[in-house]
């Protein structure tokens, strides 16, 4: 059991509190969900409960934190190790030795363990987390969902009651993902462990969690069941991306008509899976009468994509591209593709299935092995990055990485610097930039100390200063919140509405649903399909929106199938 | 592109307990160091081949090669620029330099230059079985029973761990840099440190973040709990490698006894000695050499018999 009573804590340096006045109470076997906005004290409050905070993380602490009876500041993380299991977010950063089950008996060495005992207990965790096939495999070689399970077994084999996650899926895949979490699940149903796993995408997990927990600004502020607190109108103010399964309820719900989850359940309640949703939604068309909007089979017209774009010049003109890399891995294959401007492209696909390979041609970071790329008129195998970068800025996921200079102007004077505007020319440029992302007021503060959002936000304007033809992120909303990600997503929006085109790689099904146009689905570095994405997402699998496996199945009510978000199902339903 | 990280090829070599593997480096390393004759060199050089074929790690061999070349191809240049001992000169610098004199290249100095970087390759040909063919983490457990401390074992095994990782850093680094516009190479030397500098800020700034991360996830497992460590695996010794040993052992011993019996030596200066052997004197090179090379015979006989 946890039991927290009224902990402060300022990290040392820092004026601001970290998290405050925080009471809880968690009890054992709980599967607690953890959200809320970047810098709201999510990890802040994971590592108070193994003891990182205060005796890694120095700081001032007051209020009390207890785990089984122990108090957290007098005893070690060390003493608390085999209490509470911490997975971190970075599967990179958390493995340190070279075999998996050489990884598995890390934690018991350390506590001097016999060597049979670890040997049983090594045993165990490969089979509970199931990953015995990989005990012999170097970890450097797994895919970020295997090497995230290896950490979660790592601090199993020391036994823990508790095991707290702080977002262990941010940096994987929707498979890798998926795997991670139905491990977590397994752990809190078969063998009882608490779970307090921090998360900012909830569709997946909210229907398995006990209780979710919202942290804004250090504080608690809204703490109860699933279904109470997603449909509670502040928590989705409060930047917290409600699924949208639980936003289509709210919204019908409003428009005075009830929803039954189960059976037995007759007052109003709040759907949380596709299944509830499902059974829901077809009870209450069953009852309400048909209108006109609806026995239609598609929502709304497709857009032969060769009609709308032939009356454009591409910007971009793939043919025949095959790229192979030095260890002669074969990544992209004979791939043919147009961008027009306008256009706002979702590059879907696995994890190496060349998504990110074909985007580098566009702005010459990679050359074509056989065929030709032309970009806005250039021939870019000839062309250098540095001339191909006026027309096509390229964003990558992770902001650090983009950032080095001692201040936000800076930065941006440093890729008009570049180009070879200075100066005079330059000033009006970078105001006009600033003040469009809203940095104006971080104008002469230092990048890297920015908070995540602003940081993304920099390193975007940082590429936009030397206004581009074409943009293109590479996963740029992994780990992000919901409220960043629509912010961001907006602003591309209106990017691209100036005859420009954005290519977003992303594995994020939702965002592609609700702002992107088109959908190019790579595989084993082929164009598998290539479509208007009401027509590529309504006919997938894995690729396709919660919303719109609801419509899938609501097809016999007269519900069209290419339905993929909230919104639309609602003005279908209206 | 060769990546400089250890995987396992499940070879002989690789399955041999390390301590075999660490004596084997060792005596490679002595021999070098005690013979001065070039030929000796050269055949201890190429003797090293059998176990690099052996573990099957040939391409990370001849990358790692490629800048031994280049290293010795500086240690014979330099060595004919500065040494101005010998007596066969081929080339007299027109010019003095106060108190070293006039340069000149002679014969010896260059000679003397290739005798050495033979003995370099011998030493770095070895240790590319250390850097591929050994477990890292088996190394690390024969530093420890080698009394070294464990905190400062573990450290250097993480450091080497994180390196591929840091070298990806760079790249996307680098790679967002020429996103923006910069020009990497372009520009005066200057111009060009001060473009590289960008790179190493962010790399700088994201290893320290990646520092205190393992650090956490260590702590959180445990790490350094005061007690003392136990070990998950152990390197067993098992007769097989006691006799790979013994070999091993046998070679340093009888390399010492041809050095003091007068073999192998070598004189570059005054006037480069001609190389010439005896017919006792090549044979007893030949069993030095074979000696060295029971270990990748004895491995493979090691597992063939316990596959039997």
């Amino acid at each position: 059991m946890i039991s927290i009573k009224n902990l402060t804590f300022y990290y040392s340096g820092n004026d601001k509190s970290a998290l405050r006045d925080i009471n809880l109470e968690i009890q054992d076997g709980e599967f607690v969900l953890l959200t809320g906005p970047s810098g709201g004290g999510k990890s802040s409050l994971c590592r108070c409960l193994n003891g990182l905070i205060p005796h890694f993380y120095g700081g001032k602490i007051t209020g009390k934190v207890e785990v089984n009876g122990l108090n957290v500041m007098k005893h070690s993380t060390k003493e608390l190790a085999t209490m509470v299991g911490m997975v971190f977010q970075d599967p990179e950063n958390q493995l340190v030795t070279v075999d998996v089950d050489r990884e598995l008996a890390f934690g018991l060495e350390n506590l001097a363990f016999a060597k049979e005992v670890i040997a049983k207990r090594v045993e165990e965790a490969l089979d509970t987390v199931g990953i015995a096939s990989l005990r012999h495999r170097a970890t450097s070689e797994l895919s970020g969902g295997e090497k995230q399970r290896v950490a979660i077994a790592s601090v199993l084999a020391l036994y823990p009651d508790i095991l707290v996650l702080d977002e262990p899926t941010s940096e994987l895949d929707p498979k890798g993902a998926e795997d991670v979490l139905n491990v977590v699940e397994r752990l809190n149903d078969e063998l009882g462990i608490t779970v307090i796993l921090v998360e900012h995408r909830l569709d997946r997990v909210v229907a398995h969690s006990d209780r979710v927990i919202v942290l804004e600004n250090g504080m608690i502020t809204a703490d109860g069941g699933p279904r109470s607190i997603l449909s509670d109108g502040r928590v989705s103010q409060s930047g917290v991306g409600i699924p949208p399964i639980i936003k289509l309820a709210q919204a019908v719900k409003s428009r005075g008509m009830s929803l039954r989850v189960k059976r037995s359940n007759l007052i109003d309640d709040t759907p949380l899976t596709v299944k509830e949703g499902r059974i829901a939604l077809a009870k209450t068309l069953r009852h309400s009468k048909p209108c006109a909007s609806r026995h239609s089979e598609f929502f709304s017209p497709v857009i032969a994509s060769e009609t709308k774009q032939s009356h454009l010049k591409p910007l971009i003109e793939v043919k025949n591209l095959w790229h192979v890399y030095p260890d002669d891995f074969v990544a992209v294959k004979g791939i043919n593709l147009k961008v027009c401007p306008g256009e706002f492209v979702a590059i879907m696909g696995r994890n190496a299935s060349g998504k990110t390979t074909l985007v580098k041609h566009f702005n010459g970071l990679l050359k074509p092995t056989r065929g030709d790329v032309t970009v806005g008129g250039i021939n870019a195998k000839e062309a250098t990055v540095a001339e191909l970068c006026r027309k096509v800025g390229y964003v990558f996921q992770n902001p650090n990485d983009h950032l080095f200079c001692d201040t936000v102007e800076e930065e941006l004077a440093f890729t008009l610097n570049n180009l070879g505007v200075k100066g005079g020319e330059a000033e009006p440029l970078i105001n006009q930039t600033l003040e469009r992302f809203g940095l104006t007021q971080y104008r002469y503060q230092y990048p890297r100390f920015l908070s995540g959002g602003e940081k993304q936000r920099v390193a975007l304007a940082s590429i936009l200063v030397a206004q581009p033809q074409i943009i293109i992120l590479d996963e740029p909303t992994r780990g992000m919140e919901y409220r960043l990600k629509a912010e961001l997503m907006k602003f591309l929006d209106e990017y691209r509405r100036e005859c420009r085109a954005v290519i977003l790689v992303t594995q994020d099904v939702e965002m592609v649903a609700e702002f992107s146009d088109r959908v190019v689905l790579l595989s084993e570095g082929k164009i598998v399909v290539d479509g208007p994405k009401r027509e590529v997402l309504s006919q997938a699998l894995l690729f396709s929106p919660q919303i719109n496996r609801l419509a899938q199945a609501l097809k016999s009510y007269g519900v069209p199938g290419d339905i993929l978000t909230a919104d639309e199902m609602i003005e279908a339903l209206a | 592109m060769v990546s400089y990280k250890y995987s396992d090829k499940g070879t002989v070599i690789h399955r041999l307990n390390p301590w075999c593997k660490l004596a084997w480096i060792a005596c490679v390393c002595i021999l070098a160091l005690l013979f001065d004759s070039p030929v000796y060199l050269l055949l201890l050089s190429l003797s090293t081949l059998p176990v690099i074929l052996a573990a099957r790690v040939w391409k990370e061999w001849l990358s790692v090669m490629k800048f031994a070349f280049f290293l010795c191809l500086l240690i014979i240049v330099i060595n004919a620029l500065v040494s101005n001992q010998g007596s066969n000169v081929l080339y007299q610098f027109p010019f003095a330099i106060p108190i070293a004199g006039a340069p000149r290249i002679t014969l010896e100095g260059i000679l003397w230059g290739v005798g050495n970087s033979l003995r370099l390759l011998a030493i770095i040909s070895a240790f590319t079985v250390l850097m591929f063919a050994i477990h890292p983490d088996d190394l690390m457990l024969a530093m420890v029973k080698a009394k070294l401390p464990y905190k400062s074992v573990m450290v250097t095994s993480l450091s080497t761990k994180f390196v591929p990782a840091l070298i990806d850093d760079a790249q996307r680094i680098a790679d967002g840099k020429k996103s923006r516009g910069l020009e990497l190479d372009r520009g005066g030397r200057i111009q060009r440190v001060k473009s590289y500098a960008s790179i190493a800020i962010p790399l700088l700034s994201n290893s320290l973040d990646r520092a205190v991360q393992v650090a956490e996830a260590m702590e959180s497992r445990a790490f350094g709990s005061g007690q003392k460590r136990t070990f998950y695996k152990e390197l067993k010794i098992s007769k097989g490698d006691i006799t790979i040993l013994a070999f091993v052992f046998s070679s340093i011993a009888f390399g010492v006894f041809l050095r003091c019996s007068g073999q192998g030596g070598f004189q570059y200066y005054p006037v480069v000695e001609a190389v010439s052997l005896t017919a006792s004197e090549w044979t007893m090179l030949f069993v030095l050499l074979l000696l060295v090379n029971t270990m990748p015979i004895l491995a493979l006989l090691k597992r063939k018999a316990s596959l039997d």
